[in-house]
Parts: structure tokens; sequence; C-alpha cells
């Protein structure tokens, strides 16, 4: 495939650097400097602008496959793959990071049409949806929502003494409609069976209907932490900040506290958030966060424009007792550290955006639709065709390291266990580790044929 | 500040007034009241000829209006009027200081009176007294609704907002319409009152005065003894009624009535309006039981005088001077509330009181949380700085202006509580207080000083205080002037006079 990327920043670096060993990548900036990042790889770097026709026949629009539009800059992005659209035939994704492109009124639908970009991704509403889920799950240190909400992926990091790691998962009487998918343990995956003890400090997916996660949320949760009443402080009223604060804002069980810099920006903040604390000043001043009682917090979320700041307030916040902390993470390769210094849950608005992005390229019938764990573990939403003959699943000779975690039957959401049984035209949420995507991929290829 | 320009607005809308004379000469005509009628038409063409000399003062109205000038037309004109209201009353018999105070009390729809024997006048002049404070009502709805909201004065600016019509308009007829469809409004809802009091068993002529007296949220009844003299169960539930909603934004009540279905619902002085009548009231009727009124009766004593007292109507379903004290006292804090801002009603205004009240609660937040950013907000919307300072300082100034008036009135004879409640009944344009000026008893017996005192109170409250206080800078009238325009083009020839 031949691929062309518009701005050399962190997700065109990451998209490159992922898809350079099987593609032929192209990669376009205004900015020359930006080129001896990409010098490690096997992509062509042009210093010019994704909005002029020349430059994008100089990248080979004519035979390109797919354009991708990430500069810090809506506009451009917009502009570079409606040209490309015009010049050549490729597929187009733009990036965006204003609400204004997928307003429903003239947003998304018009910019489909008009412009022919085929995807427009919006990577911090994707990141703020995703801390608010979290936040939304006391307890948990990630929360995912599939098939409309139906479907629910919780992760939890076991404590010391907790109930679940009494004895093998087949004793644990788990609910019908809820699934242990998968265990961390250090740096390794495992697919739990029945025999599998969990240990403190596990982190544990579990899979299930919405009433089936909630009677896990209770036997995982202390009593504590699972009260009705949350008090959360947001550090930093930008983008991510305060569209989480603009969800969090409507439920009435949150106590809500925006800390903000910037005057102005506050006061915007202030006028838009109708219960919503919002206080001016620096979140990494610790006086400050001292006489707001930061410490009374049940979660923190640390979403300033700055991964240095982030983690600086994040671990003030675990000083003062904070109990649950969500921090944003944009250097792809700080994740992991911050983990190991005791952030609960780092999130990158990126990397989500990057995988997906990736995933996309790879192609087939399956549909990558969450990433877990700094990439080493996937959600993948797989189509069985209509002709499928039935199989149970304990037949199913399916990759290792991967595990079918939900079937959508119509409306119907079956939580399987071995004897279930997969029929065409059913929907299946699988849970595998990044390793052995390709695996999972090929092996229901065959099926879309 | 240009004298002559002043003028001629003055007189120009005081000519519309003058018209307002044929009411009563009708009424006279139809009762056979000759004298009252010989002058009501004196009186009608005396104000005519006075305004059209006013009128003549100057040409027109120059294209570089000032707000200076907007103030003084606005004072001058209800000044004005209540001395041309006041003809009629010097006719039959009172003292100018006494005219000059029931006419006040009519055109600033407040309803104190002066009159102690009803008997000795005709049925023409009570029409009169009515019709002053249903057009007094117009009046102050229009201006503080179409025209002041432009001026920005003491954060009137904020209620209005959402003035309808488009922003790049002209002025004028933007005022014209908004005017104009308050008026149609104003006249339906009088109509309707006056169908329903009719269908009570009311007479015409008494539908038609307390029509007049509750639209206006003025508050006179042609009854010496107010609604206590016609033992009307049902009218005074109509009256409850009609009262509520002159005390509510007419504004709101005209989008509402053209399609907008939650304007009114949706609005929080409206909600806070509401919610604050249905809990006096239920605490009144509670405090009437307990002091073994009968419950049906409690209520409905309680629910009218609420609501007559809040929109500072000021008729009386009952004598509320011989309720329980608790009773009294609920009365009394309502008299310092007032109505919806864009009402008929007076006082300081409910959504003044509610900005308030959030200032405050915002003030004690930020003792707690020093660094906060707390914007006071209504109707989901920011109040702008300058506008809270603007309320803040009214209501500070309402407070002042009170305690001035209550102590020269004190000064001048009257007992504690009769100079309190004359002055925030006169300053609410509520019209009758407690004490010795309740609603069975008149202001007649004051000291005549203070008569004059309490007629400026009703002006100054009438105007919301800074219209007319703006206009005691000295540094305005330094510069006024009888030339009609500084210097430059010359004038128009004034076009020809239409009598």
């Amino acid at each position: 495939m031949h691929l062309i990327i518009i701005g050399g920043g962190e997700v065109g670096h990451a998209l490159a650097r992922a898809l350079s060993d099987a593609h032929d990548v192209v990669v376009i900036d205004h900015d020359p400097t930006v080129g001896e990042r990409f010098s490690s790889l096997d992509v062509e770097f042009l210093h010019g602008s994704g909005t002029s026709t020349a430059m994008l026949r100089r990248a080979g629009i004519e035979r390109c496959d797919l354009l991708v539009g990430c500069t810090g800059l809506d506009e451009v992005n917009v502009v570079a793959c409606a040209l490309a659209n015009r010049v050549g035939s490729p597929k187009t994704i733009c990036l965006v990071s204003k609400e204004d492109f997928l307003q429903p009124d003239g947003g998304g639908d018009l910019l489909r049409e008009q412009f022919g970009i085929d995807r427009i991704l919006w990577p911090e509403a994707q990141l703020a949806d995703d801390i608010v889920r979290v936040i939304k799950a006391p307890g948990a240190i990630d929360a995912e929502a599939f098939l409309g909400d139906r479907v629910r992926l919780l992760e939890y990091r076991l404590e010391a003494g907790s109930s679940l790691a009494r004895g093998p998962l087949a004793t644990l009487k788990l609910p019908p409609g809820a699934l242990a998918v998968a265990v961390k343990r250090g740096e390794e995956f495992l697919i739990p069976r029945g025999k599998t003890q969990l240990a403190a400090g596990d982190k544990v997916f579990f899979m299930g209907t919405h009433e089936a996660m909630h009677e896990v949320q209770s036997r995982v949760v202390a009593a504590r932490e699972s009260r009705a009443r949350q008090v959360v402080t947001i550090i930093g009223g930008g983008d991510v900040g305060f569209r989480v604060a603009q969800q969090l804002d409507r439920s009435p069980d949150i106590e809500l506290r925006v800390i903000e810099s910037n005057p102005k920006r506050g006061e915007m903040l202030a006028a838009s958030l109708s219960r919503a604390l919002v206080l001016q000043g620096d979140g990494t001043d610790l006086a400050l966060l001292e006489a707001e009682e930061i410490g009374r917090s049940d979660v923190l979320v640390s979403v300033i424009d700055n991964d240095e700041r982030n983690l600086f307030a994040s671990l003030l916040g675990r000083q003062l007792g904070v109990r649950k902390i969500i921090t944003r993470v944009s250097k792809p390769g700080s994740l992991r550290l911050f983990e190991r210094v005791g952030i609960d849950v780092p999130l990158s608005a990126r990397g989500a955006a990057v995988a997906s992005i990736v995933h996309g390229v790879a192609g087939g019938p399956s549909n990558l639709l969450a990433v877990l764990e700094e990439g080493q573990a996937e959600i993948l939403e797989i189509k069985v065709p209509a002709g499928y003959t039935p199989t149970p699943l304990l037949k199913l000779q399916a990759p290792p390291d991967s595990i079918v975690g939900a079937i959508l039957r119509g409306d119907q959401v079956i939580v399987p266990h071995g004897s279930d049984v997969i029929q065409g035209e059913d929907t299946l949420l699988v849970f595998t580790t990044a390793a052995s995507t390709p695996q999972v991929r090929d092996f229901f290829q065959p099926w879309s044929g | 500040m240009r004298l002559p320009v002043v003028l001629h607005l003055v007189g120009g809308i005081l000519r519309l007034y003058a018209a307002a004379f044929l009411g009563p000469v009708a009424v006279a005509a139809l009762y056979g009241e000759w004298w009252d009628l010989a002058g009501f038409t004196l009186a009608g063409v005396v104000t005519l000829a006075a305004s059209v000399a006013a009128w003549r003062a100057a040409p027109d109205v120059p294209s570089d209006f000032r707000r200076a000038e907007g103030m003084a037309v606005v004072s001058a004109t209800w000044l004005a009027a209540a001395a041309f209201s006041a003809l009629p009353y010097l006719w039959v018999g009172l003292g100018p200081t006494d005219a000059l105070f029931e006419a006040m009390s009519g055109i600033t729809a407040s309803g104190g009176t002066v009159l102690t024997d009803f008997d000795r006048y005709g049925r023409a002049l009570f029409f009169w007294r009515g019709l002053t404070q249903w057009i007094g009502g117009m009046g102050v709805i229009a201006l503080f609704v179409a025209v002041l909201p432009r001026l920005a004065i003491a954060g009137r600016e904020l209620f209005f907002a959402e003035a309808p019509g488009p922003t790049d308009e002209k002025i004028a007829p933007q005022i014209r319409r908004t005017a104009a469809g308050l008026w149609k409004l104003y006249t339906a809802l009088s109509a309707a009152m006056t169908a329903a009091l009719l269908a009570t068993g009311m007479g015409l002529y008494d539908s038609l005065c307390h029509t007049f007296a509750a639209v206006g949220a003025g508050g006179f009844s042609p009854h010496p003894q107010s609604l206590i003299g016609y033992e009307n169960p049902a009218a005074e539930w109509v009256i409850t009624a009609f009262m509520f909603l002159a005390g509510a934004n007419f504004a709101l009540q005209y989008r509402a009535l053209r399609g907008e279905r939650r304007a009114l619902v949706a609005d929080e002085e409206f909600r806070t309006y509401t919610s604050l009548v249905l809990v006096s009231a239920a605490l009144v009727a509670a405090f009437l039981w307990r002091a073994d009124v009968p419950a049906a009766t409690a209520i409905r004593h309680a629910f009218f005088q609420v609501v007559s007292i809040l929109t500072t109507t000021g008729f009386a379903a009952a004598d509320y001077n011989q309720w329980p004290e608790q009773a009294k006292m609920i009365l009394l804090a309502l008299m310092f509330v007032g109505g919806c801002a864009g009402s008929a009603g007076g006082g300081p205004k409910v959504v003044r009181h509610l900005m308030v009240a959030r200032y405050t609660l915002k003030e004690l937040a930020r003792t707690l949380h020093p660094r906060a950013i707390l914007p006071v907000k209504l109707g989901g919307r920011v109040v702008p700085d300058e506008v809270m300072r603007a309320v803040v300082v009214f209501m500070l100034l309402y407070v002042l202006v009170f305690a001035v008036i209550t102590g020269l009135v004190t000064l001048l004879g009257a007992d504690l509580v009769t100079a309190a409640t004359a002055t925030i009944a006169s300053l609410g344009n509520v019209g009758p207080g407690m004490g010795r000026v309740g609603p069975m008893d008149s202001f007649a017996h004051l000291h005549p000083l203070s008569k004059v005192v309490l007629v400026v109170a009703m002006w100054l409250g009438r105007l919301e205080l800074i219209t007319v206080l703006a206009l005691l800078q000295p540094g305005l009238w330094r510069g006024a002037t009888w030339r009609q325009r500084p210097a430059g083009p010359t004038p128009r020839v004034p076009p020809s006079v239409t009598p």
C-alpha cells in the first residue's frame, strides 16, 4: 500500500513507525527539522505543505491508497484530505481537535459528503470519554463499553485479601453474565481457565453485561470506594479537561472541581459548567492543592498539555492521598514509566487513534474496538459470515492468547462458555494480546471469503 | 442637556395622555355628574394646551439624543403626569398636597390614598383614579421593557437581553414594535379580567375600576373598604389571578402567548416569584388558621393578600392590620420584594433579590475557596460584573432611601411602624401600609410635609431610583441650555401643529 501522512508530529511518527515496514510511507511536513526524526525509519520525508497539490503529486497521490491528515491544525487536515480526494482517490482519515467539525449540523456528515473525508478521528474526545468511563466505574483502572454499551470491559487490580484471590476461578461463582477474559501478572498476559488462581496484584479483565458487571464491581471493590458520591478533581481545563468536566457536571452524585491556570479560560469554564467549582491556579502548586483538600478526592484527573507537569501533579495528588489517579500521557514511551511510579490509569489520546488507523490498514473482516495496556492487548469485533457452520466454542481451534468475550446474536448478548455455539451472522468480541492479533485475524479471515 | 428637547418629548407624551380625560368625562356624562364633567373637561383642555405648548419648544428630536436627556424625559413625564392628573382632585375640593399625593399614587400605580369620605365624590372621580393606575402601569411596563434597557440603568439591560427583534434594527421602530406588542397583551389581559369579574356578578363600573387597578398593579378600589366591601369570594380569586399576572414579566408573557410555551416556566425569576407566592401564602394561611379563621377563608385571604402585596397592588380583601403579627411580618417582608422585572409591579423586583442572594452565597463560598472563579449566573448565563455592581448599588441605595424617608416621616410626627410602612409602601408603590396607614385607613392624617416626601418616594420608587437620582449630578445641569442646538446647522422649520 502507498500511504501519505500529512504532519510529522507524534501521531504521524507513531503511524510511520508502525506501518513503514510493510508499506510505502510518505510523510509531508512544513517543518524541515521534523525530518530528522524520520531518518531512522524507512519512509520518504517531503518538506512542504500538505495543502499544496504539487506536493501531493510529488508524494504520489495518484497511486495513494490512504492519506492521513494529522497536523496540529484541524483546518489543514481537512483541506489536505479534501484536496487529496480531488486529485487522487485515496481513502482519507482526518484528525480533528475541535468539536466544530463533528457537530451534527454541518459537522461530520457534511465533511464526509462535501470533502470526501472517509473517517474523522477526534482523539481528545475519545480520551475524554475513556476518562469519564473510568471515573464512573469506581475501583476500576480501565473501563470500556462496546456494542452500544451493552457489553462492558472493566480492569481491576486485585488488592491483598480480595475475595477473588481465594480460590480457582471456577469456584468463585462469578455472575452468569460476566467472564474473566484475561489476567496480567507482571508483564505477562494469560487467558484464565477454570483452574486459574488469581492473586493479589494481578490485573484482571472482566467482560460482561451491564448488570453482571455491576455485581462484579461490588465483589471486587471495597464498600468505601463504591459509595455513591464521588469527589473528582480535574487539573487542566483544556479540550480534554473541559469535555470530561462537561460530562461529569451532569451527574448529581459527583462533586467536581476543575483547576485551571489561565484566568480567561477559567472564566469560560465557570460560565459553562453549572455545578463544578472552578479554581484558578496551578495544578502543581502544593499550597493550592492542600488548601482545597485535593487529597479528599476519590479521583484525580490530570490532563494538562504537558507530560512532566501532569506527572508532577499526579504524584502530588498521590502524596496527598487521592485514591485513583488518571493521567494523560502524550509521549507514547512514557506510559510504562507513569504506571511504575504509581499512576493508576495513564491514558494517551493519540495512542488509541494510531492503533485504530494501523488496524484499519491491516484490514480484514475484523474491527479494532479498543487497545489495552499500552497496546499489549486489543479487543476485536469480528463478524461471522452467513453460511458458517455452527461450531461450539470448545471445538473452535482459536489461536492461543485469545478469547471470545461476548457474542451478539440479533439483539441478544451472550457471554459465552465452552458449550456455547458460534453461528453465522454472529458478532464476536474477541480479547487478544497484540502479539496474537495477526493470527486471530488470519484465523477468522476465511470466514469473510 | 437640551431643555427644549426634553420639553418637546414630555409634551409629546402628555399630549396623548390628555386623551385619558375622555374616560371620566364619559362616565360623568353617563351618571349625570355635570359638575365633575366640567372639571374633567377643563383638566383635559389644560393638559392638552400645556403639553402642546411644551411640545412646540423644539421642532423634533435630534439624532444625537443623549442618555441624560432620556432620563430627564422619563422623570419629568411622571412628575408632569402626576401634576396634571391632580387637577380633577383640586376641582372636587382637595388641597394641593393631597391632590398631588392622590395623583402621584395613581400614576405610579401605588394605591395609597388620602381620601377619607368616599361618599363625597362622584363615580367619575373613582373611575379616573383607576384609569390613572392602568395608564401608569402600562407606562412603566413599556418604559422598562422597551425603552430603559437601552439606557442600561441599574442592571436593567440584563433582564431584557433577549428583547425581541434583530439588534441591528434602528432603535425607534424596535421600541415601537415591542411597545405595541405589550400594549395588545395589556389590553387583552384587561378585557379578560373585566369579563371574568362580570361573570362573578360584579357590576360593570366596579369591574372596570378593579381591572384598571389590578392590571396596573395599582390598588385603588372605588369602595372605601376595598374588596371587603363586596363580599364576593369569586371576585377575590379572579383578582388574585390577574394581580399575579400583572406582577409577572410581560415580555415573557408576550413570548409565551406567541408560542414559546416554556418562556415563563423556564425563567428563573418567574419560578422564584411563583414559589414566593406559594410559600408565603401557605405560611400566612397557617397563621390565620391558628388565629381561628376558617380554613377556606384563611387560604383565600392569604393568597389574595400575599399576591396583592408582593405585586405591589395593594388591594385589601381583609383588614390585614388586624392579623396576627407573624402574618403581618410576612406581608411586610414581601413589600421589600416587589414584582418581576418587566411587570406593572413596583419594588426592587424579585430578580434583583435573586441576584444579590446568589452574589452573597458566592462571596461566602469565596472565603472557603479564595482561588475559585465564581460567576453569578442567571438563567444559565453569567451576569457581567458591571451589571452585578449596578444591582448591588441599587439595592444599597434602596435601603438608604428607605431609611432616610422613614426618618423624615418619623421626625414629622408619625409613629415608627406607620412611618416605616408608609415609606416602603410608597417607595415600593404598594399603596397601603400598616399601623395608622393600614388598608382601612388613609394617609390623610400625616403631616403635609410627610405627604410631599412620600410623593417623592412614590416617584423615585416607580422609576427605580437611579433614573431620577442620576439627574441630581451637578455636572448634568452645568451644560443645560435653552438653545435647541449648541451650534451648527440651522433648525428646521417646525412642522404644523396638530391639536
